[in-house]
């Protein structure tokens, strides 16, 4: 088991997500640093599925109750296990009694805490991810608490060993290199001038971002849409425009239909540098396609 | 910034007329039927996803009909959009194996007591009986569901209920509420802000993981409001 001794602001149990509800309004929930939740999972020999904490804003603290093998990634934090520095992406050796304390997350929005077996609470329509506006997954559907106990998977169950270390492609994500996108269904909407205006704009993440979307500041976007365009089908990704708002992009648990034109799609190849993105960090775009 | 890297990228040519056949996103396609709002627009869409639900192929993973358009999504591991287009595009062009299937009768049992019945009320210039008379009276089609779990759009309100949404949305309506805003009335599946006017509480869950299919309307089915007190 593992318990949960200093909760951190927001912490969810989530695995690769849910897929064939979306026709309920069910979104596909999941890590949303995924490229960083397959490297943790491969690096312990789990299922590439296999759950794990996904862990945001600030510090904390967990305890084990066995031993076992722990890894982080995502997000870089400050981060110790019974008192020394760990890093990421390393497999950790925990005992019984272990302490893992996150005191900070310097940069990046995701911390992910993995361990060898998963972490094994119920399955829910094919998914462990919480999805916190339908109570569901996850740990009864909600946030992790002070004095949560989340019960571990089988490790021997796990497909394989351990490796010692894993080659992650690096990430850097203080970079500020582009977010790269391609046209989205409603591009056409969008005059050239607006596109020049959106490509070369430096826009800011806005502090009303969560896990069903992130809000972006610093430029407004007009469009040719008319306001009563019926809703349609989503995607992980979009960025939407609402008439001379704030494009806002559907994240991991965001509403799987909406009217607002959709003027490009984040590459998956990008999603999760972008998923890191935090209040206040910058973001530019860049369209890997011919404009027209 | 424009970026010069094309790779993956797999543009669709452009087609002429409805059903216009787009990307929406990586692993995505969306079918557009039409650009305005109609049952009969919406009975399409859903057709076409009953008839590329029964190939049963794997890599699709959902099908999602909404007021005018369709969206299918795939594996983008196990197949690629020139393929999900390639085995969709006979299925939605042809209509002969096209149509509407009998809908599910949903009876919802609302008790009228929500907070905004003596404010629509005032608004459209009926009595608070009135108004719960002519909404519960009705029989509703859902022309979508989707936005939120188990969240479906019903339509058409009688004529003289429809009104704008709220000034101000609330930030918190209780599970349960049934609402009306524009032409729509609609059930919030979940504790939710939202704009729409209260009139009632359904007495039955909106979205329950332990039924086969979670929402208990579907796009497409027939739905009553039954008035208990």
């Amino acid at each position: 088991m593992i318990v949960v001794t200093a909760a951190p602001p927001f912490a969810t149990i989530q695995d690769l997500g849910r897929t064939g509800f979306r026709d309920s309004g069910v979104p596909v929930s999941g890590v949303a640093d995924r490229e960083s939740a397959l490297a943790l999972n491969a690096l312990l020999g789990n299922d590439p599925n296999a759950a794990m904490i996904e862990w945001a804003l600030a510090g904390g603290a967990l305890q084990f109750d066995r031993p076992c093998t722990v890894a982080i990634g995502g997000a870089d934090v400050a981060c110790t296990l019974d008192g020394r520095a760990v890093a990421p992406y390393t497999p950790l050796a925990a005992s019984a009694g272990s302490q893992l304390v996150v005191s900070q997350i310097i940069r990046g929005r995701f911390l992910l805490v993995a361990i060898r077996g998963g972490i094994d609470v119920p399955v829910v329509l094919g998914s462990r991810s919480t999805l916190m506006s339908a109570s569901i997954g996850g740990l009864d559907g909600r946030r992790l608490k002070t004095g949560d106990v989340l019960p571990i998977g089988n490790a021997h169950a796990a497909s394989t060993q351990p490796a010692h270390s894993i080659e992650i492609r690096g990430r850097d994500l203080a970079s500020g290199d582009a977010i790269h996108v391609m046209r989205g269904p409603q591009a056409d909407m969008f005059d050239e001038r607006t596109w020049t205006t959106f490509l070369n704009a430096e826009l800011v993440v806005s502090r009303a971002s969560d896990r069903t979307g992130y809000r972006l500041e610093g430029v407004e976007i007009q469009h040719s849409a008319s306001a009563a365009s019926p809703s349609e089908p989503t995607c992980l990704g979009a960025i939407q425009v609402p008439n001379g708002g704030a494009p806002i992009v559907i994240m991991n648990d965001g509403p799987t239909i909406g009217g607002y034109p959709k003027i490009a799609v984040i590459r998956a190849a990008h999603f999760s540098r972008f998923a890191q993105l935090a209040p206040g960090d910058r973001v530019r775009f860049a369209l890997d396609e011919p404009l027209n | 910034m424009r970026a010069n890297s094309g790779d993956g990228i797999i543009s669709l040519p452009p087609t002429e007329g409805f059903p216009m056949i787009t990307r929406l996103g990586e692993t995505a396609v969306l079918i557009t039927f039409s650009h305005t709002i109609s049952w009969d627009i919406g009975v399409r869409a859903r057709e076409a996803a009953r008839c590329i639900r029964s190939r049963g192929l794997d890599s699709i993973t959902d099908v999602v009909p909404a007021y005018t358009t369709l969206a299918v999504y795939f594996d983008g591991t196990r197949t690629s959009l020139t393929s999900v287009v390639n085995a969709i595009a006979p299925i939605i062009g042809d209509h002969r194996e096209q149509h509407e299937t009998p809908s599910a009768l949903i009876e919802i049992p609302v008790r009228y007591e929500g907070p905004d019945v003596a404010e629509v009320a005032r608004l459209t210039g009926l009595t608070p009986e009135e108004v719960i008379e002519r909404h519960s009276s009705r029989t509703y089609r859902a022309y979508a569901c989707g936005f939120a779990p188990g969240f479906a759009y019903l339509g058409d309100l009688d004529a003289s209920l429809v009104l704008p949404r709220r000034a101000t949305p609330r930030v918190r309506v209780p599970p349960g509420s049934v609402a009306i805003a524009g032409a729509q009335t609609a059930v919030y599946p979940l504790q939710t802000p939202g704009g729409w006017h209260l009139l009632g509480t359904a007495e039955v869950a909106m979205f329950d993981t332990n039924r086969e299919t979670p929402s208990l309307i579907r796009a497409g089915d027939t739905v009553r409001f039954i008035r208990i007190d």
